[in-house]
């Protein structure tokens, strides 16, 4: 009984729990919105636009995770995406090209994942820069119009339906997101991420080489931004230059939504995957109440802000110590025991709080 | 020890390389400069000049208040949109009012720069959101305010009093206006940089944080000042944006944050905080234009303008990265053989 | 000057603090006059660093009353000890490296023109002034990040000097200082109390403490031994008293079988951090490295264990030579390293025992690269039961456990890896008595099993009951040698200090 009652608070307490709940009231306002929210077909469909954001948001899942972050995602995939649709155009096997884009996305992880984790520099500055770099290769190569007309067979990718409601690209998400799930959670290779996540340096005093996972999880990231192109054409039928553009909020929201911790160390395949479906609902239901897309955005963005306060509220209260992490692009200098306790102090200190 | 050798240690050298940094930044430009001339017809005119210092002049006054944020180890990335959104507001009010006067509108401009800046500033500083997230979420909210605004509309150069367009078009003394307020903002920004106690405490949080926080440095204020200065130099960018692209719509600006950062990181603003100079962002953000001129006279596509936006930011972070820790690395071996070497003579 | 019925700038009284069980003070009373340099003595774990906490107001004391100019007064935060006039210097300094060293001094509180502008010309100024008056050879407008550890530690006490401090500690100040900045040190230190400053310098070196201080304060256990005129106390009676006790029976060193030489260094130099290093280890032996905070040997270990870059030397495991060049390398030679710091380089603190236990052994439980969750279990309970970790099942997180159980967590993972070398960096520093013992009989058997330890341990009775060999470092050398027969903690410490041997 006890047992039971534990597991029940614990369940309740638990982050994805709450997801579960606001993604039952999102589906509650929008179905007072419309009456057809409620069908299958239309609950199935509900993620088929997403299912590009949401892949991107389980790569990048890994590398904040990992304690880094990957602003360049979204562009890394309208630069595979165009090289695929290159490729095709040029007359090579649809889904040859499509394997190259991979190929092409993952090299530009590796890209980012070496500038971070061999020459130790901060992941934010260099995917912004990377942001900038791979859209403007994306223009370069692809200038101005876009390659149409992909054939039917692969457009399915995204498009296309089991039977006559099932999404193919809802298959090609769950199976992605159990794949990624499986490897983030029940592999050697998930548990050094969350590892050095929340502890780098132990983790290298650990012998766990750290260096080559953290390149790897910018090639994860890299993949999942190809996988998202992939996707992407098949779902809108045609590559251009300026694809996903402007959706990297809600690949962050996602991630961030699903209970990655934002300073790395903590995170859940299931919470992102959870956090996509209340996007999706929440754009879904905007749409169907006649609010813009840009409009949207700011309910996005606060969402993104109040995923973030929340979860540091909640470490507060669970009495966590004050961490600062990577992306604060922290240089620590060395400080002894003494400093380091007397700063804590310090910064606890009620006038440094309210400032001087 | 030779006095000789001590007079060479630190200062010189790292001070050489700061100076090499703007130096840098100058030869630079020369190439460029040297370049475009030779190979693109019509780059060396006045008039060719007098656009570039044009294009440059609103890059420079919203690099001045991101420079202030950068220097603290943070980042924003909402200027673009706070850019477009004031530029909206600006030429809104000349519309509706046509009287309007120029300055009450540029406060008007300034003033809610800075409470976007403000809110950014407090995100950051108060509800510890870091700030690649914080103003990557405000870049989407000021921005579908705006489109909430604009409703979907635009003004046109039309609407809008020949005074306030002159303000773009005229030349005194045969340089642009908007260059002078530029310069007059980036030379405000350099005294302020150096002259202004509470500038000096940005370089100190950026320098190391905590180290700031021992030493009495009212951090988290310092923090939401910067921001919120950054938001009000974005609120005047806004402001000159209408006047020099007077046909305003809700995609005005958008992207323009990365412009700006690039400057910032080419002009040689440390990313990790804690150096970086005003001349340094101002040479940056005229290497920045001067190349982009260039590449439309060659009638290089424009697309690769982004490109090399990207590839700059990451070259002047790697550069400066590897050239710090080569200087440090350098100078503590120099120090540490020159004590080995007192600590033998003292021994003797 | 200070008559003995002068009211002292500062008293304790009766003052006691304890972490999580371990007493550090117990009942200290003292008192500090105004113009008057007071040395505080101790060997490490004594109680000083807690004491100068306190007093800064960084730590609040159990019991006790602090007294400043007669009036009982609390001292809430570091803040607040500013606005008494109590100034601590730390000994590893927190600079801005990007700000010149005039900037450094001012950080937070420039001087002023009248339009409230940065005054530079007079911070120039006063920091070349308090710069001439330490006698350092580097000018106010350097760049801090060129200085090195012994510049930025006189760049703290320019700090100090720089605002107006009444009672100004120094903790270790000369640790990094040449015998020239050491003398200009102390000038300068005589000068503040001519001026009526009141001065707390923590020593290891007890040649220092009688050139400089009027008073010398003893603590041992985190107990007031004595609180005498420094005229009155020899070295030899200072060494005495620091340890006045004998080797107690918490250490049971079982005997162990020495065999070949498994672990060999030569001339083991990193620039700047330590030099010219030799020694080796054999099979089943212990082996202390003693020395003073700052005096390399955690560097040398972090060296060998390849996370910092030697300059030069030569490392034999086994005899075949072992270039370090990462902590992963090291692990797969049988080399294996328990780090000082136990929070950031021990422990991942929100993962779970288990986790912890199996991280530097996981390639070993999942074959396949799948983690094994009921492998890992095993293990952490194996060691659980091994080192009476108290913790409620393998799955509790670390962070819930406290200090001592962390520690063996650390000791755990380590243990896991099955090394054939072990360097252990102050194992028990910060945990109770109980722990202490666990870890200690833990270390012993292991040793009388064939595992080879390195013990870096700055509690000379540790390294002496422990150790069957003591080495000794100071300043980046190796100073001594010294077999178990032979060894005593006045000589460890002589050795360590480098004094002439205390006459015993």
């Amino acid at each position: 009984m006890k047992a039971a009652q534990a597991i029940a608070v614990r369940l309740l307490a638990r982050w994805e729990t709450l997801l579960v709940v606001a993604i039952v009231g999102a589906g509650i306002w929008s179905t007072t919105l419309s009456p057809f929210f409620l069908q299958r077909a239309n609950l199935l469909d509900l993620l088929t636009p997403y299912i590009f954001i949401g892949l991107m948001a389980f790569g990048l899942a890994f590398v904040v995770i990992a304690g880094e972050i990957d602003i360049s995602i979204v562009s890394n995939m309208a630069a595979s995406v165009v090289c695929f649709a290159q490729l095709y155009a040029a007359g090579v096997n649809v889904w040859l090209a499509a394997l190259i884009g991979l190929g092409v996305a993952t090299v530009l992880g590796l890209v980012n994942g070496a500038l971070v984790s061999l020459l130790e520099l901060p992941s934010l500055a260099i995917t912004l820069g990377t942001l900038a770099a791979y859209s403007g290769l994306a223009y370069v190569i692809l200038s101005g119009e876009g390659v149409a007309s992909f054939p039917a067979g692969y457009s399915k990718i995204g498009g296309g339906y089991i039977g006559k409601e099932l999404p193919i690209a809802l298959l090609v998400v769950i199976a992605l997101a159990l794949v990624l799930g499986l490897v983030l959670h029940a592999t050697r290779f998930g548990r050094y991420v969350f590892t050095i996540g929340s502890n780098r340096e132990a983790a290298r005093f650990s012998g766990i080489p750290v260096a080559r996972v953290r390149m790897t999880v910018f090639a994860v990231s890299g993949l999942m931004a190809g996988f998202a192109g992939v996707v992407y054409v098949g779902y809108f039928g045609s590559a251009r230059a300026d694809a996903g553009t402007g959706s990297l909020l809600d690949v962050v929201t996602a991630v961030v939504l699903g209970g990655v911790d934002i300073f790395g160390g903590a995170g859940s395949m299931l919470g992102v995957f959870l956090a996509l479906i209340l996007v999706a609902e929440l754009r879904n239901g905007m749409q169907l109440a006649n609010i813009q897309g840009d409009t949207q955005d700011i309910v996005i963005g606060g969402l993104l802000l109040a995923a973030i306060i929340a979860g540091n509220l909640l470490r507060a209260v669970q009495g966590g110590r004050i961490r600062v992490g990577p992306l604060r692009l922290a240089r620590r200098e060395v400080v002894e025991h003494e400093a380091t306790e007397a700063i804590i102090a310090s910064k606890l200190a009620p006038e440094n709080l309210k400032g001087r | 020890m030779s006095p000789s050798l001590r007079g060479i240690t630190p200062q010189t050298l790292a001070a050489a390389v700061l100076r090499l940094r703007e130096f840098g930044i100058l030869l630079a430009l020369g190439a460029a400069v040297a370049f475009f001339t030779i190979r693109a017809p019509n780059f060396d005119s006045v008039g060719n000049w007098q656009g570039i210092a044009q294009n440059v002049a609103i890059v420079i006054v919203v690099g001045v208040g991101e420079t202030l944020v950068v220097l603290t180890r943070n980042i924003d990335l909402s200027v673009g949109s706070i850019v477009g959104l004031t530029a909206y507001l600006s030429a809104a009010t000349f519309a509706h009012y046509s009287g309007a006067p120029l300055p009450v509108v540029a406060l008007i401009a300034v003033a809610i720069g800075l409470c976007l800046g403000l809110a950014n500033g407090l995100l950051v500083a108060v509800a510890k959101v870091p700030a690649i997230i914080a103003t990557l979420a405000t870049l989407a909210i000021y921005r579908g305010i705006d489109v909430q605004i604009t409703g979907g509309g635009n003004i046109t150069a039309y609407e809008l009093p020949d005074r306030f367009l002159k303000l773009a078009s005229t030349k005194p003394a045969g340089v642009p206006t908007l260059a002078w307020v530029a310069a007059g903002v980036a030379v405000v920004g350099a005294a302020a940089v150096r002259w202004a106690p509470w500038s000096r405490d940005l370089y100190a949080i950026g320098s190391n944080p905590e180290a700031a926080r021992f030493a009495g440095i009212p951090v988290g204020r310092r923090v939401i000042t910067a921001f919120a200065l950054s938001g009000a130099l974005a609120g005047l960018g806004g402001f000159l944006w209408a006047s020099r692209f007077p046909t305003v719509d809700a995609v005005a600006a958008k992207g323009f944050e990365l412009d700006v950062i690039t400057a910032v990181v080419i002009g040689g603003v440390n990313v990790f905080g804690g150096s970086g100079t005003m001349l340094g962002v101002a040479l940056g953000a005229l290497l920045v234009a001067t190349i982009q001129n260039g590449f439309t006279l060659l009638r290089i596509s424009e697309f690769w303008r982004l490109f090399f936006n990207g590839f700059a930011i990451v070259v002047a972070v790697t550069i400066d990265a590897l050239v710090t820790r080569r200087l440090q690395e350098a100078l503590r071996r120099r120090r540490a053989e020159a004590l080995a070497a007192r600590h033998l003579e003292a021994g003797a | 000057m200070s008559e003995p019925t002068a009211t002292p700038l500062l008293e304790l009284r009766g003052i006691a603090k304890s972490y999580g069980g371990v007493q550090a003070l117990a009942d200290v009373s003292f008192a500090i006059q105004p113009a008057a340099v007071h040395a505080l003595v101790g060997e490490n774990g004594a109680g000083k660093s807690t004491l100068v906490k306190i007093v800064t107001g960084v730590v609040h004391p159990d019991d006790g009353e602090l007294l400043i100019d007669g009036e009982p007064t609390r001292v809430g935060d570091p803040q607040a000890a500013h606005r008494f006039g109590i100034v601590a210097m730390y000994q590893e300094p927190t600079v801005f490296p990007d700000l010149t060293v005039a900037e450094n001094v001012f950080a937070g509180r420039h001087p002023r023109t009248g339009v409230r502008t940065v005054d530079w010309g007079a911070m120039r100024t006063e920091a070349s002034r308090i710069l001439n008056e330490l006698g350092v050879d580097f000018g106010a407008d350097t760049p801090v990040r060129g200085l090195g550890v012994a510049d930025r530690q006189l760049l703290e006490i320019a700090k100090a000097l720089s605002s107006s401090a009444r009672l100004l500690i120094m903790d270790e100040p000369t640790a990094a200082l040449s015998p020239n900045e050491v003398e200009n040190l102390f000038a300068t230190v005589r000068r503040l109390r001519e001026r009526g400053v009141a001065i707390v310098f923590i020593s290891h070196r007890l040649e220092e403490v009688s050139v400089i201080a009027d008073t010398v304060t003893i603590l041992r256990d985190g107990r007031h031994v004595a609180t005498r005129p420094a005229a009155e106390l020899a070295h030899g009676e200072i060494v005495r008293l620091m340890v006045g006790r004998s080797l107690d029976a918490l250490f049971p060193k079982e005997e162990a079988e020495i065999g070949d030489v498994v672990f060999r260094a030569e001339g083991l130099s990193r620039g700047g951090v330590f030099s010219n290093i030799a020694f080796e280890l054999r099979r089943g032996e212990i082996v202390g490295l003693a020395g003073f905070v700052g005096s390399g040997r955690t560097e040398v270990a972090r060296s060998i264990f390849g996370i910092d870059p030697l300059d030069r030397g030569r490392l034999w495991i086994d005899g075949r030579p072992f270039g370090p060049r990462s902590p992963r390398a090291a692990l797969r030679r049988g080399l294996a390293y328990l780090p000082e710091d136990r929070l950031h380089q021990g422990l991942v603190q929100p993962m779970s025992v288990a986790q912890n236990v199996s991280m530097a052994v996981l390639p070993q439980l999942t074959p396949g690269g799948l983690l094994r969750p009921r492998r890992e279990r095993a293990l952490a309970r194996r060691f659980m039961e091994q080192l009476r970790i108290k913790a409620t099942s393998p799955a509790q997180i670390v962070r819930s456990l406290s200090g001592g159980n962390q520690q063996k967590v650390v000791l755990s993972k380590w243990l896991a890896a099955e090394p054939k070398i072990l360097i252990l960096d102050e194992p028990t520093h910060g945990v109770d008595v109980g722990t202490k013992a666990d870890v200690h009989r833990t270390i012993s058997h292991l040793a009388a099993q064939g595992l080879t330890i390195l013990l870096i341990s700055s509690e000379l009775l540790e390294v002496l009951g422990m150790s069957d060999r003591i080495l000794v470092m100071r300043e980046g050398r190796l100073v001594a040698e010294i077999g178990r027969g032979e060894a005593t903690e006045e000589r460890v410490i002589a050795a360590a200090a480098g004094v002439a041997e205390a006459a015993a």
